[in-house]
C-alpha cells in the first residue's frame, strides 16, 4: 500500500459516492472520515508488507504473546502445586505470593507489550486533523430549544397561576423531608445516654463496691506488682472491662520514683488532686485527650507519655501537663487507693472527661 | 535544649534514684536497708581509700567480680566513678543496677559510651562474654539487683500467641508492630529489637534500661517473659514474610513512598515510550 | 456445499446489517471510530487511574467472596499460629483467613490494596498535569471539579478500606477519626455518636463502613468517572499547541484501530505493575498489628499516603484550644482545625480554581490548546506553592519515621514542619516564578538569535563571539535574520533538534542520533503557525 499522503480538497466538496465500485476501501474509510470532519492528512505504513522489518517485529509481537502463555501457564502452575501454607516455625511461604505475582505481572505485562508493539510499530502511522467546531454553536438550534422551553413554561401557565406553583413545592417538600426522614432517624443515636460521654468502666455502680484495677488477664493488682519506674496498664474490674466495650477505660498505672512522686503529689495538690496518688503510684487515663490513640510511650527516665499518633507529649510528674504537640487538655487522672485486700482500686470515677475533646466538653 | 536538660534531669536522677531500681516490691524495705548499707559502705571505703590506696584486694569479691573490677577500673571509673559510685554530670551511680542492668549495656556495645548524647546507641561490644560476665559480677556484688537467668536460650516453651498479645500491650507502641523501633521524645528513641539476643531482651525487661520501663519478674513472670522473646525472636524476626519484600516494615510511609518511587514511575516510563514517536 | 461457503463469509456482514436495522447503530458507530485524540505522553496519566479502578473492582469482588463485615467476637482458629487463640472480630478474623487460609488470597489483597494506592497517586500526578498545562480553563471547569471530587471521594472508598480489616493499626485510625468528628462545634458528638451507633467503637462501624466502600463509594467513583470520561469524549481533548494545531482542531489519531489499541496495551501494563508490586511488595501486614484493641497501638502508626497530609497537618497543628465560656463551657479543640477546616478549604480553593483565574486575567475564552507551564508563571507559581504545602504536610504526616531512620529529634521535626509550612510555599512560589521567567527569556532568545551552534569565531577586532545558527531567513533586518514569534511550543535548543518534529522522545533510554531527516507531515517546521485548515499534508514520502 502506498501511503496516502495526497493533498485533499476539504471543505464544500460533494459527499463521495459510497457505492461508486471504483472506490478502495480506504476510499471509503477517508469519505467516512470527512462525513466527521476529520480529515486524514498523513497516512504511512511503518513496514511495508513482506519486509525483513515487518517478519521481525511480527515475531517479537508473537514473542510477547508466547511469553504471556508461558508465564500464566506457570503462574496455575504455581498456584495449584507450589506449598503456599502456613507452618509454623516457618512462616507462610516466602515465595508462594511473590512468585504468583511475578508469572502474573509477566504475562500481563507481556501482553500490553505486545499489544504496544503490534499497534505502534506495526499499525500505519498516521496525522488526522479534526474539527472542533468550538465557537460555532449552533445559533438557530439555541433559539428553537429556548423558544421551546418557554413555550412549554406558557402553556404550564406557572406565572398565570402562581398557586399551582406554590402548592407543588409545599406539596413536594415534605416528601423530600419522608426520603431522608427513615434514612435519618434510624441512624440518630443519643450521644449522651446513660451519661456514657462523661463516664468510664470505673464508675462506682449505684451502692456498689469500688471498681477495682485488673490487668488484661483480669487478675487484680497489688503494689508490688509494679516495680519502680515501671507501668502497667490496667482496665476496670467489671464484665467486659478488657474489651473495646470500654475503650475509654483502659488506664496506665505508673509506679515513680521517690523524688518523682514527690513532685507529682504537690503537683496534684495545686489542683486540689492531693489523694489522687497512693503512695507512688498514679494512674492517668491511656486515652489521649487529642484524637483517642492509646497515649503509652511512657519514657521512665524523663516521665514524659508519648502519643505515638500525632506526637503530643504529657509531663506525667505535672499532672499530666501537653508540653508539647497538638494536645491540648491534660490526661485525666484516676483516684486510686489500695483496698482491704491489698488490691489497687479507683476511689471514684475519672474526675475529668475522658478522650478526646467535643463541644460540649465542660 | 530541651534534649540537654533531659539528659541532665535523666541523669541527676539516676544519680539519686537508681538504687530503688533494684527493689522488688515484697522486698523493697529490705532492699532499702540494704542499700543505704551499701552506700554508707561504699562511701566509706571511699573515703578511706580515696588518696590513692587501690581497692584491688577487696576481701569481698569473688575471683570473677575481682576481675570484673580490673575492667572496670580500666574502662568504666571514668564516668561511673570509683566503685561505681557514679561521677556527678558524667555518668550515673551502678549500685543496685544489678547484672542485668550491665550484662544489657555492656553486651549490646551501649557501654562504654562513645560520646554524651541524648541516647546510647547499639555499638559492637568492646569487651568479650566472659569480661562482659565479669563487669556484672562485680557490679551484682557491689549493690545486688535483678539478674538474668543463667543459659542463652531464654524462651524455651515460649508460647507465641500469648507472646504476641503480650508484645501489643507493652512493647509494639514503643518497639512498634515489626520490632524495628520508633521515635521518643526529643531525639530518644526505641532501638530495634532485630539485633537484641534473648539475654539482651530479658535483661532490659529486667532493668528498664535508659527511658524503658521495667518489667519485673512482679509484672511480668518469667514465663510470660519467655512468650514475649519467643514472639519477638520467632515470629517477628525468623517468620518469612508472605507476601514478598517487607518495605523495613516502617507502615504506611514506606509503602507510599514505593507507589510513587517504583508504580508511577514505571507507568510514566511506560506512557513515555507508548506516545513516544520513535 | 459452494453455496454454504459463500454464505460463511457473507455472515458477518448479513449479522451486522440486521443489527444496525433494528438499532440504527452504523452512524454513532462511524462517528466513535472516527475520534481523533491527541498523542503525549502525559495525556496517559489519567489513564493509570482509570486503569487502576478497574483492577480494584476485579480483586474487590474477589475480595468480598471471603471477607466477613461483622464485629461479632470470634475465637481466631486459623493456621497463622501466632495468633491462635485470641479473640478478635469477625472481619479480622476473616481478613487473616483471606491472608493464609484463602489459596492466592494474599496476592489478591495485596493487589488490592496496591492499586488503591496507585489509584490516588495516579489521580494526583494527572491533576497536576491537567493544573500546569491549564488543561481546567473553559470549557472544562467541571471536569476539573469532577477530577477534585474523585480525589476526596477516591480518599473515602481508601480510608473506609484501610479500616475494614479491624487490625491494630485500622482500629486506631478509626479512632482517630472518631476524634475528628468528635471535633466538629455543636453537632461532633451527635455526628459521631450517630454513625458508630453508639459509643466508640460501638458493634456497627464495620458492617456501614463495608456497605459504604463496596457499594456506595464505588457507585459514586462510577458515576464520577463516567461524567468524567464522558466529557473529555464530547468535549473533545485539549491539546499542545504546534504546527497545524490550533483552538479549533484536534491534531492526532483517529480512536480505532490503532489508539484503541494503544489503551488496551497499557491497561494490560498497568495490571501488571499491580500485579508484580502486589506480589514481590508486602503491603499491610495485618497479622502483625493483631485485632483491634482500644489500649494497643504500635509506634508510627500512620495512615496511607493519601491521608497522611492530614495526619501532618494534624501533627503540626499548635494546641491551640478554644474556650467558650457560656453555661458550662464550651470547647472547639485544636483537632477540628488540620482536620475539618482545612480539608473544607482545599475542597473550595480546588474547586473553585478555575473560575478564580479566569477572573483574575479576565480571560473567559475557550481554550483547547495548552500553555506550558513557564507560559503561565503566576499559575506554576501557585501550583508550586500548593505542591510544597503539600509535601511539607505529608512529610510530616511521617516525622516520627524520619526522625526514628534518621536519627533527629521528633520535637525537632514538628517544628521544622511547622517553620516549613509557612516558609516552603512562599519560597517555592518565588523560586518558581523566576525559573519560569528565565526560561521564557531564553526561548525568545533563541528566537531572536538562533540556536547556539559552539562554533566560536574571533572577530577582526579580537572580541570572541558564538554562531548562532538563525532559526529563519534574512527579512532585511540589520542583523540579517529574521526574528520569529513565540508559539507556544517547544523552540529548538540544539542544532540537532533543527527540523525535529515537535516533541518527538528520541530514543528514550539511548541517544539515537539519525540525520535529519525531511520532515513528513504536517510537513514544516516546528515554528510556524499554519493557517486554518487548508491543503495540509506533505506530499512527499520517505518510500
Amino acid at each position: 500500500m502506498s501511503p496516502h499522503t495526497e493533498h485533499q480538497a476539504s471543505q464544500g466538496r460533494e459527499p463521495l459516492d459510497v457505492n461508486d465500485p471504483r472506490l478502495t476501501r480506504f476510499d471509503i474509510v477517508r469519505e467516512g472520515a470527512h462525513r466527521d470532519d476529520i480529515e486524514i492528512v498523513h497516512y504511512e505504513p511503518q513496514v511495508l508488507p513482506g519486509t525483513k522489518a515487518e517478519r521481525r517485529l511480527t515475531r517479537v509481537v508473537a514473542g510477547f504473546f508466547l511469553i504471556t502463555g508461558l508465564a500464566a501457564t506457570a503462574f496455575l502452575a504455581i498456584y495449584i502445586w507450589w506449598p503456599w501454607q502456613y507452618e509454623p516455625g516457618r512462616g507462610g511461604d516466602k515465595f508462594y505470593t511473590p512468585l504468583l505475582g511475578l508469572t502474573l505481572g509477566v504475562a500481563l505485562l507481556a501482553v500490553g507489550f505486545g499489544i504496544l508493539t503490534w499497534g505502534k510499530k506495526l499499525l500505519p502511522k498516521e496525522v488526522s486533523i479534526q474539527d472542533r467546531h468550538e465557537g460555532q454553536v449552533d445559533k438557530e438550534s439555541r433559539t428553537i430549544t429556548g423558544q421551546t422551553m418557554l413555550y412549554m413554561a406558557d402553556e404550564l401557565g406557572v406565572k398565570r397561576r402562581p398557586l399551582l406553583g406554590i402548592s407543588l413545592l409545599a406539596g413536594l417538600a415534605p416528601v423530600a423531608a419522608v426520603a431522608a426522614a427513615p434514612l435519618v432517624g434510624g441512624l440518630i443515636s443519643q450521644p449522651h445516654k446513660n451519661n456514657q460521654m462523661f463516664t468510664t468502666g470505673f464508675a462506682m455502680p449505684e451502692g456498689g463496691q469500688r471498681i477495682r484495677l485488673v490487668r488484661e488477664d483480669g487478675r487484680p493488682i497489688r503494689p508490688a506488682d509494679i516495680s519502680t519506674g515501671g507501668q502497667l496498664t490496667v482496665f476496670p474490674g467489671i464484665d467486659h472491662g478488657v474489651s473495646n466495650k470500654h475503650a475509654d477505660s483502659p488506664t496506665l498505672l505508673i509506679h515513680l520514683r521517690d523524688s518523682d512522686a514527690q513532685e507529682s503529689r504537690r503537683a496534684n495538690e495545686r489542683i486540689g488532686h492531693g489523694d489522687y496518688m497512693w503512695g507512688n503510684y498514679a494512674a492517668f487515663s491511656k486515652i489521649c485527650t487529642h484524637a483517642g490513640c492509646p497515649a503509652s510511650l511512657f519514657e521512665q527516665q524523663t516521665n514524659r507519655l508519648l502519643c505515638p499518633c500525632h506526637q503530643s507529649q504529657f509531663l506525667i510528674t505535672d499532672n499530666a501537663r501537653p508540653i508539647f504537640g497538638p494536645a491540648s487538655r491534660r490526661l485525666p487522672q484516676l483516684p486510686i487507693e489500695v483496698d482491704s485486700e491489698g488490691f489497687f482500686v479507683a476511689k471514684s470515677d475519672y474526675t475529668e472527661t475522658v478522650g478526646p475533646d467535643f463541644w460540649e466538653r465542660p | 535544649m530541651t534534649s540537654d536538660n533531659d539528659r541532665r534531669r535523666g541523669l541527676l536522677a539516676r544519680l539519686r534514684e537508681r538504687p530503688a531500681a533494684r527493689s522488688r516490691g515484697r522486698r523493697r524495705l529490705g532492699a532499702a536497708v540494704r542499700l543505704i548499707a551499701a552506700l554508707m559502705l561504699a562511701g566509706g571505703a571511699y573515703t578511706v581509700f580515696a588518696p590513692g590506696a587501690q581497692a584491688q584486694d577487696n576481701p569481698q569479691l569473688t575471683g570473677a567480680a575481682a576481675e570484673g573490677k580490673a575492667l572496670f577500673d580500666v574502662s568504666c571509673v571514668t564516668c561511673h566513678g570509683r566503685n561505681a559510685q557514679g561521677v556527678e554530670g558524667r555518668g550515673p551511680s551502678l549500685i543496685g543496677v544489678g547484672a542485668a542492668s550491665v550484662e544489657f549495656q555492656v553486651s549490646s556495645g551501649r557501654m562504654p559510651l562513645a560520646r554524651q548524647e541524648a541516647q546510647a546507641h547499639r555499638k559492637p561490644p568492646v569487651f568479650t562474654d566472659e569480661q562482659t560476665r565479669q563487669l556484672a559480677q562485680y557490679i551484682q556484688e557491689l549493690g545486688g539487683g535483678p539478674v538474668v537467668p543463667e543459659g542463652d536460650d531464654l524462651r524455651e516453651d515460649g508460647n507465641v500467641a500469648a507472646g504476641g498479645e503480650l508484645f501489643r500491650i507493652n512493647c509494639s507502641q514503643c518497639h512498634a508492630f515489626g520490632g524495628g523501633g520508633g521515635a521518643l521524645s526529643s531525639g530518644k528513641f526505641a532501638p530495634s529489637l532485630h539485633p537484641a539476643t534473648d539475654r539482651q531482651i530479658y535483661a532490659a525487661m529486667l532493668s528498664g534500661p535508659q527511658n524503658m520501663p521495667v518489667f519485673g519478674d512482679n509484672q511480668l513472670r518469667p514465663e510470660q517473659k519467655a512468650d514475649i522473646i519467643a514472639y519477638i525472636q520467632e515470629t517477628l524476626k525468623h517468620d518469612q514474610d508472605p507476601g514478598g519484600f517487607n518495605l523495613g516494615r516502617y507502615g504506611p510511609s514506606t509503602e507510599g513512598l514505593a507507589i510513587f518511587l517504583v508504580g508511577i514511575v514505571a507507568l510514566v516510563f511506560a506512557s513515555l515510550w507508548i506516545a513516544g514517536k520513535s | 456445499m459452494k453455496r454454504r461457503k459463500f454464505d460463511l463469509a457473507a455472515t458477518p456482514g448479513k449479522a451486522a446489517a440486521g443489527v444496525d436495522d433494528r438499532f440504527a447503530v452504523a452512524t454513532p458507530l462511524r462517528k466513535l471510530l472516527n475520534k481523533v485524540f491527541p498523542d503525549h505522553w502525559s495525556f496517559l496519566l489519567g489513564e493509570i487511574a482509570l486503569f487502576s479502578f478497574v483492577v480494584l473492582l476485579l480483586t474487590g469482588v474477589f475480595l468480598t467472596f471471603f471477607f466477613e463485615p461483622a464485629m461479632t467476637e470470634v475465637v481466631y482458629d486459623g493456621s497463622y499460629a501466632p495468633l491462635q487463640g485470641t479473640p478478635m472480630s469477625a472481619a479480622y478474623a476473616s481478613s487473616l483467613d483471606i491472608s493464609f487460609d484463602v489459596r492466592g488470597g494474599l496476592v489478591m489483597r495485596q493487589m488490592h490494596h496496591w492499586a488503591a494506592l496507585l489509584f490516588m497517586a495516579a489521580i494526583v500526578v494527572h491533576m497536576l498535569r491537567i493544573f500546569f498545562t491549564g488543561a481546567f480553563r473553559k470549557p472544562r471547569e467541571t471536569n476539573w471539579i469532577i477530577g477534585s471530587l474523585l480525589f476526596w471521594v477516591g480518599f473515602l472508598a481508601g480510608f473506609t478500606g484501610y479500616s475494614l480489616p479491624d487490625d491494630g493499626l485500622s482500629g486506631t485510625g478509626l479512632r482517630i477519626a472518631s476524634a475528628i468528628m468528635l471535633s466538629i462545634p455543636v453537632i461532633g458528638s451527635w455526628v459521631t455518636s450517630s454513625i458508630f451507633g453508639g459509643e466508640f467503637p460501638g458493634t456497627i462501624i464495620i458492617s456501614r463502613f463495608f456497605i459504604a466502600h463496596v457499594l456506595l463509594i464505588p457507585g459514586l467513583l462510577v458515576a464520577l468517572i463516567s461524567v468524567h470520561l464522558g466529557l473529555v469524549f464530547t468535549q473533545k481533548h485539549t491539546q499542545w499547541p504546534g504546527p497545524g494545531r490550533t483552538n479549533n482542531n484536534v491534531v492526532g489519531e483517529r480512536m480505532f484501530p490503532r489508539y484503541a489499541l494503544k489503551q488496551g496495551g497499557f491497561f494490560m501494563v498497568v495490571f501488571g505493575v499491580i500485579a508484580l508490586m502486589g506480589g514481590l511488595f508486602q503491603i499491610n501486614p495485618i497479622w502483625l498489628f493483631g485485632p483491634y484493641e482500644a489500649w494497643v497501638v504500635s509506634a508510627a502508626s500512620q495512615p496511607d499516603w493519601y491521608v497522611m497530609f492530614l495526619d501532618g497537618s494534624t501533627r503540626l497543628m499548635p494546641a491551640w484550644e478554644i474556650s467558650i465560656p457560656l453555661g458550662d463551657g464550651y470547647v472547639i479543640p485544636p483537632l477540628f482545625w488540620p482536620t475539618v477546616v482545612l480539608p473544607g478549604i482545599l475542597v473550595g480553593l480546588s474547586t473553585m480554581y478555575p473560575f478564580l483565574e479566569a477572573r483574575q486575567r479576565k480571560d473567559y475564552r475557550s481554550h483547547n490548546l495548552l500553555e506550558r507551564p513557564r507560559d503561565a508563571p503566576a499559575r506554576t507559581a501557585v501550583g508550586a506553592m500548593a505542591v510544597a504545602f503539600y509535601i511539607v504536610l505529608t512529610l510530616s504526616g511521617a516525622n516520627d519515621v524520619i526522625a526514628d531512620k534518621f536519627q533527629i529529634s521528633l520535637n525537632a521535626m514538628t517544628w521544622a514542619g511547622r517553620i516549613g509550612l509557612l516558609v516552603a510555599p512562599p519560597l517555592a512560589y518565588y523560586v518558581t516564578y523566576r525559573l519560569c521567567l528565565g526560561l521564557q527569556q531564553h526561548d525568545r532568545e533563541v528566537l531572536a538569535h538562533g540556536v547556539e551552534t559552539g562554533i566560536i569565531r574571533r572577530m577582526p577586532d579580537g572580541r570572541f563571539v558564538e554562531v548562532h545558527q538563525p532559526l529563519s531567513a534574512s527579512n532585511g533586518h540589520a542583523d540579517g535574520h529574521g526574528q520569529l514569534d513565540y508559539v507556544g511550543w517547544v523552540v529548538p535548543k540544539k542544532m540537532n533538534r533543527l527540523g525535529a518534529l515537535g516533541p518527538a522522545i528520541r530514543g528514550f533510554f539511548y541517544p539515537i542520533e539519525k540525520p535529519v531527516e525531511a520532515p513528513v507531515s504536517p510537513g514544516h517546521p516546528p515554528v510556524e503557525a499554519r493557517p486554518e485548515r487548508e491543503e495540509v499534508g506533505s506530499g512527499e514520502s520517505r518510500h
